[in-house]
């Protein structure tokens, strides 16, 4: 968020960067550094020479310059460009509304509450209660799913395994809690008394053994790790569950939050059983999206892979080998959110977790994962507050007429 | 550069990677597991280094770098352009 007294910092890059991956660029800033508030990027003849960074305080200019270029040199310049690629895009055009967010904080339907982090009420609750059982009711027709409810807490040890540390330490959640032993508690309430809380509780702490979950397929994945499933069927399992991630500066309205919902599925099996699931279920979320007459698109993707030492790589392959699709949908006139992603991890997890696919080695696996906010935030854009002009079998489900 | 000339230097290159195993040029290295996603990034640095050219966001499709005759394929009509 830029302010009018904000300090500015100009960098200029080692060299320039194809403005195609701009965007790749965009959504690591605020990474780089706490004090960075606000960026625009110095574009020239479709390269990325440069950036002006915004901050409430003037910043050591050499030191972010060279924090940069890492980002940059590690994260974005070694990834080739690949042509954007949609698979599937909405015969519907709906103008998103104005500031829906706005008009749903004045109702009271939403309040942030910190960081990040909103209080849902209705209409919300109810449109997010259809569009869960939506999905999950498309699932059904095709496959015969088993459902968990997970805990809030992971642990630790299943981020590890799934690599997470490695891909993404950004956005990562520790859980922690003052160490049980009473001269620790007593030494905190007596600081707590006179110094009041700051980061040196930390050191009353210690623990790292338990996180936020940043999705729900690591808690499949740490559930069924170390087992040999049943060979020559799909397993599929579904889950929805509180996910979290860090997003810094990031979050804004319901379309980034630190403290969000997904309603995830999870296939296993063999490879192509697992590709042509995903793929067949893609095809029925489009044909939803569509019968609710919303706009949107769906396309290659790639994840926020983050300061590691095969990032580059790592995203190149996932666009190339087209392993990430992600459901977009229009939210302004010139903005989409993704609202849902249709990934194939091959035998990534498999291996990882120890999953075996009966003699036939390990479990090939997919996901799909819907952001529950962001699906009823991306519809009350298109459609607006007023649940007269809902489709029909949307607002019979949530208001009953 | 002969479409064989370029078959025999791409086979040379992922001989490594088959362990012995058999591979028809229309094979799916990445399909049959015998390599893995980040592999697709080494492909494209030997096809630079080794025939000399620049991969560019058209060459960007992943048919070209799934077998033997994808990859041929791209070299040759590189090597044409």
């Amino acid at each position: 968020m830029k302010h009018p007294n904000d300090a500015l910092t100009r960098i200029e890059l080692q060299s320039p960067v194809p403005e195609a991956l701009a965007a790749e660029i965009e959504r690591r800033l605020y990474f780089v550094s706490p004090e960075i508030t606000g960026y625009e990027l110095v574009v020239k003849d479709h390269e990325v020479h440069g950036m002006v960074l915004y901050s409430p305080e003037p910043l050591d200019h050499a030191a972010l310059t060279a924090k940069v270029d890492y980002m940059v040199n590690n994260d974005v310049r070694k990834q080739r460009v690949t042509p954007a690629r949609s698979v599937w895009t909405s015969p519907n055009r709906r103008a998103p509304q104005g500031d829906i967010f706005g008009l749903l904080a004045e109702s009271g339907a939403v309040t942030e509450v910190g960081e990040g982090q909103v209080a849902l009420g209705e209409p919300l609750l109810s449109l997010f209660t259809y569009f869960d059982k939506a999905v999950c009711d498309l699932l059904a027709e095709d496959f015969d799913a088993r459902e968990y409810r997970y805990p809030t807490l992971i642990r630790t040890k299943a981020l590890e395994t799934a690599g997470y540390m490695k891909s993404f330490p950004q956005h990562l959640m520790f859980v922690t809690r003052l160490r049980n032993d009473l001269d620790v508690y007593r030494d905190f309430q007596d600081s707590y008394a006179g110094n009041g809380l700051d980061s040196g509780v930390l050191g009353s702490c210690g623990n790292v053994d338990y996180c936020l979950p940043p999705t729900m397929c690591y808690h499949t994945f740490q559930q069924y790790g170390g087992r040999t499933v049943e060979a020559d069927r799909l397993h599929v399992v579904t889950s929805r569950g509180k996910s979290f991630r860090f997003e810094a500066a990031y979050s804004t309205t319901l379309e980034r939050l630190w403290d969000f919902t997904i309603r995830e599925i999870v296939f296993m099996g063999a490879r192509e059983d697992v590709l042509n699931s995903r793929e067949r279920f893609m095809r029925k979320v489009f044909a939803f999206v569509e019968t609710l007459g919303m706009s949107g698109f769906c396309e290659v993707g790639n994840d926020p892979f983050f300061c590691g030492t095969d990032t580059s790589e790592r995203i190149w392959s996932q666009r190339l080998l087209e392993l990430k699709y992600e459901l977009r949908l229009d939210v302004a006139p010139d903005r989409t959110i993704a609202v849902g992603s249709f990934n194939f991890h091959d035998d990534l997890f498999g291996k990882a977790f120890g999953i075996d696919h009966g003699a036939n080695g390990p479990i090939r696996s997919g996901c799909v994962g819907f952001g529950l906010e962001r699906l009823v935030y991306a519809f009350l854009c298109q459609y607006g507050l007023d649940s007269a002009e809902w489709p029909a079998q949307v607002r019979s489900a949530v208001v009953g007429s | 550069m002969t479409h064989d000339d370029a078959r025999a230097r791409v086979r040379a290159f992922l001989i490594p990677q088959l362990a012995g195993r058999p591979l028809a040029d229309s094979d799916d290295i990445f399909a049959l597991g015998y390599v893995n996603s980040l592999f697709a990034m080494q492909l494209a640095l030997f096809l630079e280094k080794e025939f000399g050219m620049s991969l560019g966001p058209e060459d960007m499709d992943f048919d070209n770098f799934r077998t033997v005759d994808g990859l041929v394929r791209l070299v040759t009509s590189k090597a044409a352009v």
